[in-house]
């Protein structure tokens, strides 16, 4: 017994030391004083840099989901796929503005013929890649047609072939009109055909503004300033990126080892010496589905469908029953903005599908529709309980916050969630019979037609169909214009009869668009940020050349 | 006042460990369903006289959470070790009386599960059986059969030479008949202490795989997600979330080791009576 207390008061020692551990970062750790002196004289050599004004490097550190697992491939979703970004060792053809419209990078010209099956683009004639190479139309064709062949993140089934005309010249051939090509092409880097190969992911050659110098697998990425780059020189020489989970970016700040760390709103009502607490809107929005079809299985035996929410009073007393404030209040401390769409602020976003909280119009609604509240205060209908089984990534703490505020304002309106933690393994199937709170986001019309525009029967990623909305859609990938296609994505939303929002079919419930938060020193001057798309990660560095210090 | 002899301290230590996990499993249920309970308005709080255990960043009771949690680590623990103790009873058994062959597949049998590292095969399991209670208990039961299964063999193996079990043999009783006439009763105190002793061990086990990320969903109170959550945490200060959870997990695991100590004491021949 004696031995057994021992251990015990060894265990609650240790404890204590861990705990101790914790609160004092600038204790080094025992058995690596090395990296710690190192540290020390690096944190000396940044203040000297800093008060001569002559620093131009920055350390930012990002999460570890970030780090590209297949490197820096175009192919395999570097800058592209769910976590659109700009590729800054490669090139684009086009680029979004700041208001998220197009503007030209490589090229010089774009033009689409009259059908929209041929696009031409005519690019720069003084583009040199990293290794000395001319960059040509061949450059371009080739990582088109690699893409196509290849990108395990994005679709290209519209494109048949990319061809070079001549060596300033391409032309690429459509399999069907798509209008918002020019949005594609700001997302795929120009990879050099000459020095393409298995081992490009990790050994990138592109002719962008920085070049990569250094991978440490896990831990950190140094990427230099291109000399030879055609545009604007970066100001920010090197820019080291460090990928840490959330808790340990916090300590790295903390300890003044990084300049820009990445935060989450749990984090924001701490203070840390010389920083600031930057927040930057987004269109990183959270929401969940509503199935909008009874249940029934699905040909794989899966359930899909559910009896509550297809009843369209239902989903629209839901929109109007939540208090997104609240929700922002609560869960994102206040950094936040209420999403009312998957594309809030775009230029192809409907205005019409912004609503007031409105708790009593829901109630009337949800009377009206039949569904009365029963001894326990949950509605009822034809024997059918008012009860949802909410899912969210059970990885994800901001969803599963959100899920269960849903919950608690839900339960206002007489309906009765549950909320359960799903891995992704399931989740998608499970999605199909009851609501998920997903996150999207990108700067991309695309996304509308991916979320709401059926695939075969029903849409991918809960039940609907709307013949209507599909056909808008078809029409604006279609349209010559890109002018032309907004106004039809957004007539895709509402248009004044029928649609997603509101007053239409609802299928999807949008609550908030998350502030992307960073701990920054305050004298470094991050530039404006563009509305960061769906991903806390590298689109904080899309303008890092125009960074610098004060 | 007259002094304690050994036999009763130990039967009241026993009975004060096993009165204590009771009243937590108990307490742990009854308040089952304010555990899962989020009110933002009361969120972060550190410990008060309302919140012993303060409140986390959903605005959730830690009392409430950590009691319930431990309950359900109780239970899981105990289904675990119930099944995982009856396989090891009767797999031991049969190894040690069915014959050469059926020995040498469970000792095989044996072999391989040991050969694997636990937690590995652990989270497989419940991987596999997609997580959740069922995965976990699954996976616990599966996993910690394999020492207890060893000393029954063993000691089945002793008995069989054993004077009175031969003279059964050599009165014609079946195998079977003589395993469950002559023998269980000889080995239920080994079982029962083998039983109790697996508690801790299941009860960590489900704590540190659901701190993986393996085992129940992240809503559900399970001291290893308030455990793993708590981590994230604590850099900002919020001590409390993992110190008193912690604690009576320890509190926990102990009380249950010293039960099955004292059961140990009280059954054993060699010291039942001092």
């Amino acid at each position: 017994m004696r031995k057994r207390l021992s251990g015990l008061v060894f265990t609650a020692l240790m404890i204590a030391s861990a705990l101790a551990g914790c609160g004092n970062n600038s204790v080094p750790k025992a058995g690596e004083p090395e990296a710690a002196a190192q540290r020390e004289a690096e944190k000396t050599e940044l203040k000297k840099d800093v008060s001569s004004g002559t620093k131009d490097s920055v350390i930012v550190a990002m999460g570890t989901t970030s780090e590209p697992e297949s490197g820096f491939d175009p192919a395999y979703g570097w800058g592209a796929g769910e976590h659109v970004h700009e590729p800054l060792i490669q090139s684009t053809l086009t680029v979004t503005t700041a208001d998220l419209n197009i503007d030209y990078d490589l090229a010089t010209d774009v033009r689409v013929s009259g059908d929209g099956m041929t696009w031409t683009v005519t690019i720069r004639d003084d583009v040199r890649f990293t290794d000395g190479e001319l960059l040509t139309a061949e450059d371009v064709a080739f990582t088109y047609n690699t893409v196509k062949e290849n990108s395990s993140v994005n679709d290209f089934t519209m494109l048949k072939e990319a061809a070079a005309v001549d060596a300033g010249t391409i032309e690429f051939r459509m399999e069907r009109p798509y209008s918002i090509w020019p949005y594609t092409m700001a997302i795929v880097g120009i990879v050099p055909e000459h020095a393409y190969g298995p081992d490009y992911g990790e050994n990138p050659i592109g002719s962008g503004r920085y070049i990569m110098k250094q991978w440490d697998k896990g831990q950190q990425i140094i990427f230099e300033a291109n000399p030879d780059y055609y545009g604007e020189t970066p100001k920010m020489k090197k820019v080291t990126v460090v990928f840490m989970d959330e808790d340990a970016a916090f300590a790295a700040a903390l300890a003044g080892q990084v300049d820009l760390a990445y935060t989450a709103a749990s984090y924001s009502d701490q203070k840390i010496e010389g920083y600031e607490l930057l927040a930057f809107e987004t269109v990183d929005n959270r929401g969940f589905n509503l199935p909008a079809a009874p249940a029934s299985l699905d040909e794989d035996g899966n359930a899909a469908g559910n009896d509550f929410t297809s009843d369209v009073r239902v989903r629209r007393a839901i929109n109007t029953g939540l208090d997104r404030e609240e929700m922002i209040a609560n869960v994102l401390n206040g950094y936040g903005t209420p999403a009312y769409s998957v594309c809030d602020k775009m230029p192809w976003y409907n205005e019409k599908a912004q609503v007031k909280y409105d708790p009593e119009g829901a109630a009337a609604l949800l009377d009206e529709a039949g569904w009365l509240a029963g001894a326990d205060g949950i509605r009822e209908k034809d024997g059918i309980r008012a009860e949802l089984n909410l899912l969210y990534p059970a990885s994800d703490s901001v969803r599963q916050a959100l899920a269960a505020d849903t919950k608690n304002q839900l339960r206002e309106l007489g309906i009765d969630v549950t909320i359960e933690g799903v891995g992704w393994d399931t989740a998608y199937t499970r999605a199909q019979a009851e609501p998920l709170m997903w996150g999207w986001g990108a700067h991309t019309p695309m996304e509308l037609y991916n979320i709401y525009h059926t695939a075969g029967e029903s849409a991918e990623y809960s039940p609907y169909a709307n013949a209507a909305v599909d056909q808008y859609m078809d029409d604006a990938l279609a349209a010559t214009s890109l002018e032309e296609s907004c106004d039809l994505w957004q007539k895709a939303q509402w248009d004044g009869t029928t649609g997603i929002t509101q007053e239409g079919d609802i299928p999807w419930i949008w609550l908030v668009n998350i502030d992307h938060l960073y701990w920054s020193r305050v004298n470094l001057k991050v530039a404006d940020q563009k509305l960061h798309p769906h991903g806390h990660g590298w689109s904080i560095v899309n303008n890092v050349d125009q960074w610098s210090w004060e | 006042m007259k002094r304690l002899n050994g036999r009763m301290l130990t039967v009241l230590s026993f009975g004060m460990a096993a009165l204590f996990l009771v009243s937590i499993a108990i307490a742990g249920q009854a308040y089952a369903g304010s555990a899962l309970e989020t009110d933002f308005s009361r969120k972060n709080l550190a410990p008060c006289a309302q919140y012993l255990f303060g409140t986390d960043w959903l605005g959730r009771d830690m009392l409430v959470r950590t009691l319930t949690g431990l309950s359900m680590s109780i239970r899981i623990g105990l289904l675990a070790a119930g099944v995982s103790s009856a396989l090891a009873f009767i797999l031991g058994a049969l190894a040690a009386t069915m014959g050469k062959a059926v020995d040498s597949f469970i000792t095989w049998c044996i072999d391989l599960v040991m050969g694997i590292p636990h937690i590995l095969l652990l989270i497989l399991i419940s991987y596999a059986l997609g997580r959740g209670f069922k995965g976990v208990v699954t996976g616990v039961a599966l996993t910690h059969w394999t020492a207890l299964a060893r000393v029954i063999r063993g000691e089945v193996l002793q008995l069989k030479e054993a004077p009175y079990i031969k003279a059964a043999q050599k009165l014609g009783m079946g195998r079977l008949l003589i395993v469950w006439k002559h023998m269980v009763p000889h080995l239920f105190p080994q079982f029962l202490v083998g039983l109790i002793m697996m508690f801790p061990h299941a009860i960590l086990h489900e704590a540190s795989i659901t701190f993986l990320g393996f085992g129940l969903p992240p809503e559900q109170p399970a001291i290893g997600i308030i455990l793993s959550e708590s981590m994230k945490h604590l850099a900002m200060g919020r001590w409390w979330l993992a110190v008193f959870p912690g604690l009576l997990l320890v509190l926990t695991v102990v009380l249950f080791d010293m039960a099955g100590e004292s059961l140990r004491k009280l059954l054993a021949p060699g010291s039942a009576h001092r």
